[in-house]
């Protein structure tokens, strides 16, 4: 207690939830970062899945954390944190998508030549490799969004149907029926792509 | 419905996109992500819920913000000087009686009515009923009227005698 506390405590009666909202503000801090340390890593990948740009995917994260920093008081009462964050990136990724629709193509084959794992290959492979990718990502992006939505979240190994589910708010059955839509949509894009060429 | 090698090729379309979704899903969070993002949250200004304002020139909570009777006290007397404001600017402003204007009607000529004023017809004149009262008058008047009806000859004057 600090001295001017002391002087108005022997004639003020002082709520001591003053000092208790101290120590759980500093609970509640340590908790955030320790959610930070876990998640942040997750949250980016789940938000360059769709966002495709380092920086903006970072953005992304940012906002999802102080998102969470503004509810923190409703973070005791959830359950699964890591699909909780997730849904919140997700939501906060589809909504900057909406906004910047018009991005030209070849900024995403760059960032993927830049931030995909090279091994070993050459700088020609590379750029090779990134805009076979970038095919098969515009071929992603014309599927229906339910099914894409299904799609890019069934890639993360580390989901499963029960919590892709829970993410889209949708039924476990419903996220199995659009990924098999899914998938026989994208073999018939990437089969018509094919005879193109 | 697609022969076996259209399902091949398709399988393997398929296979091909899997792996690159695999790909990006794998792809490595940039170095020094979670510093930065716990950065922003540092500085993140009155991040406390929002359920104070932020005192200016001070991060340290003051006892009184806290208080509830304080708090209760402060929200009295802002009640009072605004119903006090209110009723002060109320009690200077009446609402003043309001006039009736008779309208002025001006002729298309251009002159005035030299102020007549016309008084529509708006009631029927009272109808006033009068009773005949039997008197001597009206009985000699009845009389001379049977006998015009009959055809009876008037009285004869006489010739004056000369």
């Amino acid at each position: 207690m600090s001295a001017s506390q002391s002087v108005f405590a022997g004639w003020v009666e002082i709520a001591p939830s003053v000092f208790e909202d101290e120590a759980r503000q500093h609970v509640e801090e340590e908790a955030l970062e320790a959610l930070v340390d876990q998640y942040a890593s997750t949250l980016y990948r789940v938000a360059f899945s769709i966002l495709r740009n380092s920086s903006d995917a970072e953005d992304a994260v940012q906002e999802t954390f102080l998102r969470v920093l503004r509810h923190r008081d409703t973070l005791g009462e959830v359950r699964d944190h890591r699909v909780w964050l997730i849904r919140i990136v997700w939501n906060i990724v589809l909504d900057r998508k909406r906004r910047a629709k018009t991005r030209p193509e070849t900024d995403d084959v760059a960032e993927l030549a830049r931030v995909l794992p090279a091994r070993g290959l050459s700088a020609e492979q590379r750029a090779s490799a990134a805009q076979h990718h970038a095919q098969v990502l515009a071929c992603v992006d014309q599927l229906p969004a339910k099914e894409r939505e299904v799609m890019v979240l069934s890639a993360f190994e580390e989901l499963t149907s029960v919590e892709i589910a829970s993410v889209l708010d949708i039924t476990e059955s419903s996220v199995r029926s659009r990924l098999f839509r899914a998938r026989n949509l994208m073999a018939e894009l990437l089969h018509h792509e094919r005879s193109l060429r | 419905m697609n022969t076996q090698g259209e399902n091949g090729v398709g399988a393997a379309s398929l296979g091909e996109a899997d792996a690159t979704l695999r790909l990006i899903a794998e792809v490595p969070a940039p170095v020094g992500l979670e510093d930065r993002v716990k950065g922003s949250l540092h500085r993140m200004p009155a991040g406390r819920g929002g359920r104070l304002l932020d005192w200016p020139g001070g991060s340290r909570r003051s006892w009184w913000l806290e208080s509830a009777w304080a708090r209760g006290a402060a929200a009295a007397a802002i009640v009072a000087v605004v119903a006090g404001g209110s009723w002060q600017v109320y009690s200077r402003v009446q609402p003043k009686q309001a006039h009736v204007l008779i309208p002025h009607v001006g002729t298309a000529s251009g002159f005035a009515s030299a102020n007549a004023v016309r008084t529509p017809k708006t009631l029927d004149a009272p109808t006033v009923t009068t009773v005949a009262t039997a008197s001597s008058g009206s009985k000699k008047r009845e009389d001379t009227k049977k006998r015009t009806m009959r055809h009876e000859p008037a009285e004869r004057v006489r010739p004056p005698v000369r």
